[in-house]
């Protein structure tokens, strides 16, 4: 089975790289990049070909490819491996906007193609934990969720991620896809309303997306859950921040810290304390899930569908912050 | 100073022991419940009182530790005779009742004081101060969590009564309410969920808020009286330069592994605790008897619990009418010169 990386826009790109690189079934073709200068360096630190145009790359005829271009450059790109046949696996968010994310789906749907959202998640040993323990109803019904995805404000290493036009807004798009599609897969039911305020008052003199941002979300079944999407954990961190979710539920209450598996680090060559992860790598689990739906000509455990439910609230939010009362789902183009 | 004690239940016996450290005698108390006030009276000293009137003869200061539905008469009747109040929180269960409260007080030339003891806890007086020094810069996302089991006085237990107490959201969420806008100023909207978890029956148990604040400031609140026994804080302050954080589980100084188990008691209203030199509850007192002996400054105004019922108040709304609710500046905010 042949790889094509699409851009290397998006920092998670290196860990699907080494995934695809650590297995021997698997042929890394290379990677193709609008920034040629990017695509040469990241081929060259991975030892794998830089192609000078996606076209080129998908002569080559690879099986699948991984989409790891700025937000609102992933439309074009699904678009273009489709109609070349090539399943797609798509960096989150999906897109930027209803129209892109759907197209996005349409395009796939139309040529067979498996598309695929990038969210790792749901390949961590903590959460699929948590989820098992749902499903065989540990907790019972689950009533509220209190939730976060926070970070450090990615824009200076990756400067498109502050771009409104490339990334689609800031923090709030940046950091709500992942929980709202865990909380939609834990719940097995659709957001129907929500609530969200932002602001940017951290970051305010050189970032001009929201940096700062909290959700209420209400899903059919009545439960409700917040979010805290801030890229609020400052740069000198001793890591880029976290996923936790506790969820309140007729048993009891369940929660979860996907990145709490660390041995800290301090020494006098370390700097700032360090968390050094050793729990289960989840990009690979999800890279493997992609190559396996693939292979097996199925649908992958996690949908282009999903990536699109998770963009809507994040676009929802936005709207929310906007008229500051909620907004019912689904959006309108 | 004499301090007469109106309403001898829990709070009324922990108001008495902060007393006990000032210089200030505690004369007796007043309780529907006479025996209740017998009992205080045998225990702590003093006398138990029949009726409001008579304490209030003998008093120079009240502590009001009733229900919240009847802090505004006890309080009203106090400041029509001329005493000091310390008046538990929530201030009042409603915003009427407690802008009267706050009206009158003033124009009796009397001294209101609100509970809000959250406020002289120190794990968030420290971060208000670092907050205040500027340590972490301009507050942006501000987070609180509140979470323990629900109260259940054996007798007469209105803290489930949402006519008596206002439920969760005010007696308990009031709290982060007030620590919210002490830590990020005034607040301009509210909008929150809430449901019932646990007891159905008891109402309202669980709920979250975000609230927007004057300065731009967001903030996420949670309460709960879902939780198993235990009595869990938390909170964090992200701001333009730096961020806080605290958790009083991961800061317990102290765990002590049984080899078998014990039944430990559950109390029925549920207190934090973390070993302190001073209980927080004395620490407030004693800042209240300064107040009223000395006019020495204090850090929580009348007005201060009257905003924060207010946030509270609006919390409750949302919560029952699905919409975000929009907060009017207090009147009495600007004769108090903040």
């Amino acid at each position: 089975m042949k790889i094509g990386i699409f851009s290397f826009a998006h920092m998670h790109a290196e860990s699907y790289v080494r995934c695809v690189a650590a297995r021997s079934d698997v042929e890394l073709l290379g990677i193709a990049d609008d920034d040629a200068e990017r695509g040469a360096e990241f081929a060259r630190r991975h030892a794998t070909r830089s192609y000078p145009t996606y076209e080129a790359l998908l002569a080559d005829k690879p099986d699948g490819v991984m989409i790891c271009a700025e937000n609102a450059r992933h439309r074009a790109l699904a678009e273009l491996a489709a109609a070349a046949g090539v399943h797609v696996m798509c960096e989150k968010p999906l897109a930027t906007t209803i129209a892109d994310g759907q197209a996005m789906l349409d395009a796939c749907q139309r040529a067979g193609v498996i598309l695929m959202t990038a969210f790792p998640m749901r390949f961590s040993a903590p959460v699929m934990e948590v989820k098992a323990l749902l499903d065989k109803g540990g907790l019972g019904q689950v009533y509220a969720c209190n939730t976060t995805n926070q970070g450090t404000m990615p824009g200076r290493s990756r400067p498109w991620f502050i771009d409104k036009a490339l990334a689609g807004g800031g923090a709030m798009i940046d950091h709500t896809v992942h929980v709202a599609d865990l909380l939609r897969w834990f719940l097995g039911c659709e957001v129907v309303e929500v609530y969200a305020q932002g602001n940017r008052i951290i970051h305010a003199d050189t970032v001009a997306v929201d940096t700062g941002g909290l959700l209420l979300m209400t899903f059919a079944n009545g439960t409700f859950a917040s979010l805290d999407c801030s890229w609020s954990r400052p740069l000198v961190s001793q890591t880029w921040g976290g996923v936790w979710l506790e969820l309140v539920g007729q048993a009891g209450i369940v929660s979860v810290d996907a990145f709490r598996q660390n041995i800290i680090a301090h020494g006098d060559h370390v700097g700032k304390a360090q968390n050094l992860f050793w729990g289960s790598d989840a990009d690979s689990a999800m890279v493997d899930e992609f190559l396996a739906a693939i292979r097996e000509g199925r649908q992958p455990a996690v949908t282009g569908y999903d990536g699109y439910k998770a963009m809507e609230i994040a676009l929802a939010a936005y709207r929310s912050v906007e008229t500051g009362q909620p907004v019912r789902l689904p959006l309108g183009a | 100073m004499r301090v007469g004690i109106v309403g001898a239940g829990g709070m009324g016996r922990v108001h008495t022991t902060a007393w006990q450290t000032t210089p200030a005698q505690v004369v007796g108390y007043r309780d529907i419940r006479p025996e209740r006030a017998e009992n205080c009276a045998e225990r702590y000293g003093g006398r138990a009182y029949d009726s409001l009137d008579a304490l209030l003869a003998d008093v120079d200061v009240i502590s009001c530790t009733t229900p919240t539905d009847v802090h505004c008469e006890i309080v009203m009747a106090a400041a029509r005779a001329g005493k000091h109040v310390i008046c538990e929180k929530p201030l009042a269960r409603t915003l009427a009742q407690g802008r009267e409260m706050v009206v009158t007080c003033r124009a009796a030339g009397v001294k209101l004081l609100v509970g809000q003891v959250v406020r002289f806890f120190p794990e968030y007086e420290r971060a208000k101060r670092a907050i205040d020094g500027g340590m972490i810069g301009k507050p942006a996302v501000l987070r609180f969590s509140r979470c323990v089991s629900q109260p259940r006085l054996s007798v007469d237990n209105w803290f489930v009564d949402f006519n008596r107490s206002g439920g969760l959201i005010l007696d308990l969420m009031v709290h982060d309410f007030d620590q919210a806008r002490w830590m990020a100023g005034e607040v301009t909207r509210v909008y929150a969920k809430a449901l019932s978890v646990a007891r159905p029956e008891a109402g309202v148990d669980h709920a979250l808020a975000i609230l927007t604040h004057a300065s731009g400031a967001i903030t996420h609140v949670e309460g709960s009286w879902a939780y198993p026994p235990i009595f869990t804080t938390a909170f964090e302050v992200a701001g333009s330069e730096g961020l806080l954080t605290f958790d009083a589980e991961s800061s317990k100084p102290i765990h002590f592994l049984r080899h078998q188990q014990v039944n430990t008691e559950i109390p029925e209203v549920p207190l934090p605790s973390n070993p302190l030199l001073e209980s927080q509850y004395v620490t407030e007192i004693k800042a209240f008897y300064e107040a009223i002996a000395h006019d020495a400054p204090v850090r929580v105004s009348a007005v201060d619990g009257l905003a924060a019922i207010q946030i509270a108040l609006a919390a409750i709304e949302s919560a029952q009418t699905g919409r975000a609710v929009e907060i009017e500046p207090l009147a009495e905010m600007a004769e108090v010169g903040r």
